[in-house]
């Protein structure tokens, strides 16, 4: 299966990255800014396309890592060009941009992947196999934890351009909390008081269910420069599984903490179990043998729903009735 | 100083007839239990006077009591002791009903003793230097708290904590106060507005909340969330923990009041892997602060006012998941 990337930025990196550690056949990568384009194809050694139109010529399967404005524009296009879609997080920028992606994913026939990537996190899909076996009895309190330092110059910084950071950053943990509890009935945020000229927020969003069970999602783009906590936590009735970042790695390094941060972050997972390898690897499984995907492009779309549900409690401090 | 203690229904009795022991200059006097059963057992477990009515104990005029009975009995209990002149220091919450709150703030009035809400998180050192890193702006603007204080279901250790007519309710009511208390001394502003989840999903034999998830606003725009659950299983390390976070623009704190302990594995118990502390205990502070005020004839650090709002919040807290909305603690 022929892949091509379209996006060279911090995700598009990544994702070579995994595709080069597990043998998958990337072939090339179009950007629209040459240099960055020069650049990943030296550092991946794949072919650089002229133009969209070459790379969809020249896939079998197209990876959108482009900024979330351009998903629509770019996973359309790949779609009704006959090609599955491997496309990054989030869907879209709202609801009905993304309908619009899955009604072309359903009119074209070809497959939609959309790259919720925590679920692939071993220590997250471990906790959610631990609830769904029956270990920790009915889970009745989920807390969430993911802030980190600002985005750096570009466009995660601008709201219109990458949906602002609970559609960008706690749609991860949204997803999750869809993924252990289905959808909630209403969701209720409190947002940080605005900061002059700065891009700081950060939000606490509350998800209550009809049968009385309710989660707590913290997000962030907080934290001074090379910070990055996550957290889980997942009570039930009869056991209770905790994780945090705070705890150490496997392998544990100390080196000054003034160095320029990257531009943006990524948690550290273990070592041999890098989690957009895992993600990529079961993308490419369930293409070639046409097995589900964990993750449906439904999912994607309700996660999407329910970031833009916190963004909206958030500015206006109302509870948002969701079910 | 003779101090006496009302009613040994709440946990924290036990504990503070020990701190109280190791304050120069005070004398237990003993305590008074209407339950006979407690009352042996306890008198017995810590070689204490055991007094049947608290009439009879209040008959030996101590300077001071503590009164920690059942939430909803501490109305009767504070009256009864400041009319025989008796300063207080109350279990928090310090009631389960505002008019139950308001009557005892009159009583002391009246009696012209003074009352101390038993909030002991301020005596922590680690709390006392967060509220002082905020103070002197360390953190720059602030930006959010994350609050937790989860436990495990306390009715193993005494029932009533999960008897809504006796406890005014569960875990919210148990918990909330105490993050809503520091976060209206840290930050010196009232809480503005209460949104939250209650419910039960933890323990189908009580008719009590057994979770609860509160996100407030405080007066200075400040958003702040408090996970007030009883989500903590009997086997965990320890009780539960009091933890905070405070997220500002030039920096974060993060507060886990509890953190310093010693890992310790038993052989043959239910919490047979413990967390076993080893930093002050805050209760010790709080009550010789409670001490030197009564000895020194100045007004409480924390005092009535604090307890009130602190059970505003909470009352809050309930009406807003009942209501699904936003609730201002001022309007109840």
């Amino acid at each position: 299966m022929r892949i091509g990337i379209v996006g060279v930025g911090t995700m598009g990196r990544v994702h070579a990255e995994a595709y080069r550690r597990i043998g998958a056949e990337l072939v090339g990568a179009y950007d629209p800014n040459p240099e960055k384009l020069a650049e990943f194809v030296a550092r991946f050694t794949v072919d650089p396309f002229r133009s969209y139109e070459e790379l969809l010529l020249r896939v079998d399967l197209v990876d959108v890592t482009a900024p979330t404005f351009a998903h629509e524009e770019l996973a359309v296009r790949a779609l009704e060009a006959g090609k599955d879609v491997i496309l990054e997080k989030p869907l879209a920028l709202d609801a009905a941009s993304g309908r619009r992606i899955l009604e072309a994913a359903r009119a074209s026939g070809r497959r939609l992947f959309v790259a919720m990537v925590v679920r692939f996190f071993p220590q997250y899909r471990r906790a959610a196999e631990l609830a769904r076996s029956g270990q920790l009895g009915r889970v009745g309190v989920v807390r969430l934890k993911r802030v980190l330092f600002p985005p750096g110059p570009g466009w995660y910084r601008d709201p219109e351009k990458s949906g602002g950071m609970p559609v960008d950053l706690m749609i991860h943990d949204l997803d999750y909390v869809r993924w252990l509890l289905g959808d909630p009935a209403r969701v209720f945020a409190r947002r940080s008081p605005p900061v002059e000229g700065e891009v700081l927020e950060h939000v606490q969003a509350v998800l209550g269910y009809a049968d009385g069970r309710m989660a707590i999602v913290e997000g962030g783009w907080a934290y001074p420069s090379g910070y990055f906590r996550t957290a889980l936590d997942l009570a039930g009735d009869r056991g209770l599984a905790e994780w945090s970042s705070d705890q150490p790695p496997p392998l544990g390094t100390l080196f000054p903490k003034d160095e320029p941060a990257p531009e943006v972050g990524l948690p550290m997972a273990g070592l041999e179990e890098d989690p957009y390898e895992l993600e990529l690897r079961h993308a490419l499984e369930a293409l070639e043998r046409g097995k589900p995907f964990d993750v449906t492009p439904e999912d994607a779309l309700a996660a999407l729903e329910l970031a833009l549900a916190v963004r909206d409690s958030a500015r206006t401090g109302r509870v948002v009735e969701v079910a | 100083m003779r101090i006496g203690i009302l009613s040994f229904a709440h946990l924290h009795a036990e504990g503070y007839v020990q701190n109280l022991r190791r304050i120069s200059g005070v004398e237990v006097i003993g305590f008074s239990d209407t339950d006979p059963e407690r009352g042996r057992r306890f008198s017995q477990a810590y070689g204490l006077r055991w007094f049947w009515t608290h009439e009879d104990l209040l008959a030996e005029h101590p300077d001071a009591v503590i009164v920690t009975s059942e939430n909803a009995r501490h109305r009767e209990l504070v009256e009864l002791a400041v009319r025989s002149g008796a300063h207080v220091l109350c279990e928090k919450p310090i009631a389960t009903r505002t008019e139950d709150a308001l009557a005892m703030k009159a009583a002391v009035e009246a009696a012209g003793v003074s009352f101390m809400t038993a909030f002991p998180m301020r005596f922590s050192p680690a709390v006392e230097a967060a509220r002082a890193m905020v103070a002197e702006g360390a953190l720059g603007r602030v930006l959010a708290v994350v609050g937790v204080n989860h436990s495990e279901n306390p009715k193993r250790h005494r029932a009533w904590f999960a008897e809504k007519a006796l406890a005014g309710g569960g875990a919210t009511i148990d918990h909330t106060v105490h993050l809503a208390d520091l976060y209206r001394w840290i930050f010196g502003v009232e809480v503005a507005e209460v949104t939250a989840e209650i419910s039960n999903p933890f323990d189908p034999e009580v008719d009590v909340d057994t979770a609860g998830l509160l996100l407030l606003k405080l007066e200075n725009g400040v958003p702040a969330s408090i996970d007030a659950s009883w989500s903590r299983p009997p086997s965990y390390p320890r009780w539960g923990h009091l933890k905070m976070e405070i997220v500002g623009e030039k920096g974060t704190l993060v507060l886990d009041a509890f953190a310093g302990h010693l890992h310790v594995w038993r052989r043959g118990q239910e919490r047979a892997y413990e967390w076993l502390g080893f930093h002050p205990d805050p209760n010790q502070g709080m009550l010789e602060a409670f001490v030197d005020s009564v000895r020194n004839g100045t007004p409480p650090p924390v005092s009535w006012r604090d307890g009130y709002e602190a059970l505003r919040v909470v009352l809050a807290a309930y009406r807003s998941a009942e209501r699904h909305a936003p609730v201002a603690p001022g309007d109840l």
